[in-house]
């Protein structure tokens, strides 16, 4: 929460006065809450979402509802908390709606890559790019965003276990793909 | 030896302890092999932590802007009076009651989307009251609000609720789709009372 709130006064220094004027329908101080947030919006979208449309579309998006919704923050966490949450859920809405390959099993078997993977070795972009839109999206809510494994399931509609065994999972992955393996 | 697995080594880092979180501790502090795992696995996080920022090639806010506009000229445009107003919450309360006392037995896309149909409904009939553009008492506007409130926790369960699995998603999606009703109908019942208190 700390890094949410500093974050937060990093990004718009004059957040209670910029809040209060986008209560009352102040469209400049809706334009500086999405200058303010337009980046670590996109940065989390485009880390969920397979493509950049997606990511800008996931945007849009979440900068509408902050437009229609602000009325209805009540400050009892910090602000970009709030915006994030509507962000990652409209990510997640995203991966569902493109239909999301549900299981590592397909996706290779789509990719194509299981074969050559141990002959691999990649920098972590690519890696976190080839990893399921799923495990992906774990990987960055839990790891980056710093959200549990409780709530992860509960935006996801998935169990707990679900999302600690796409992580293990997922990381398994990153490990093989960026030449990591320890040997005995 | 038989080496930490990677959720182990994962879950490991999570604060709290899991049943064998002692066992494996006490293995790392002896394996050097899962030591240099677990060292690596924090810094890989870190250098995802660090990953630079991706920035979007075009200016949504144009667009957003646009959006926001466009509702709430919606918004101005559909007050037409009251007149209809009292008879269409009327038709939807009744309908939203007799919906509320059905069993849920038998669940079906048709009831959830007669559901969403009476919660537009009632959505149309407060854009008509068009609520924000009026005063309300302290009493009134607390009620108002509070109901408002329930409605987006609402909204936002609906939305988790899509990402979920068929089978619980439907009865999930149908209870709240009908307490979205519940709550929209008593919000514009607040509002018409209001607003027969006024004269209008």
């Amino acid at each position: 929460m700390t890094r949410t709130l500093s974050m937060e006064s990093y990004l718009l220094a004059d957040a209670d006065s910029v809040v209060a004027r986008a209560r009352q329908g102040d469209e400049t101080a809706l334009a500086a809450l999405y200058r303010a947030f337009e980046v670590p919006v996109y940065h989390l979208a485009r880390r969920i979402c397979r493509t950049t449309e997606d990511a800008e579309d996931v945007l849009q998006e979440t900068f509408f509802e902050v437009c229609r919704s602000i009325g209805r923050y009540r400050e009892e966490g910090s602000l970009w908390g709030w915006i994030r949450t509507i962000a990652a859920s409209k990510a997640l809405m995203r991966l569902r709606r493109n239909k999301y390959r549900d299981t590592d099993e397909l996706h290779d078997e789509l990719t194509g890559h299981r074969k050559e993977e141990t002959h691999l070795r990649m920098d972590l972009e690519a890696a976190l790019e080839r990893l399921p839109e799923v495990s992906r999206a774990v990987v960055w809510l839990h790891d980056v965003e710093g959200y549990t494994h409780d709530e992860i399931a509960g935006m996801m509609g998935k169990t707990p276990s679900f999302s600690k065994s796409q992580l293990a999972r997922a990381h398994a992955r990153l490990r093989r793909w960026l030449g990591e393996e320890v040997t005995a | 030896m038989t080496h930490l697995p990677m959720e182990t080594l994962v879950g490991l880092r999570e604060a709290g302890n899991e049943p064998g979180d002692t066992a494996a501790r006490e293995h790392l502090n002896g394996c050097a092999l899962c030591s240099a795992e677990l060292e690596r696995l924090h810094q890989r996080v870190a250098r995802l932590k660090s990953l630079p920022a991706l920035r979007p090639s075009r200016d949504r806010w144009p667009t957003v802007r646009e959006r926001v506009r466009a509702e709430r000229k919606r918004h101005r445009a559909r007050f037409a009076g009251l007149a209809g107003l009292a008879a269409a919450a009327s038709v939807a309360l009744a309908v939203g009651v007799s919906t509320l006392r059905q069993p849920e037995t038998e669940l079906t896309p048709a009831e959830i989307e007669q559901a969403m149909v009476r919660s537009r409904v009632l959505e149309s009939a407060l854009d008509r009251i068009d609520p924000e553009s009026r005063v309300l008492d302290g009493r009134t506007a607390g009620i108002a609000q509070e109901l408002e409130d329930r409605i987006a926790r609402v909204d936002r369960e609906l939305e988790m609720a899509e990402l979920m699995e068929r089978q619980s998603r439907d009865a999930q999606l149908l209870r709240l789709w009908r307490e979205r009703v519940g709550l929209l109908d008593a919000l514009v019942d607040v509002h018409v009372t209001r607003a027969s208190h006024v004269g209008l």
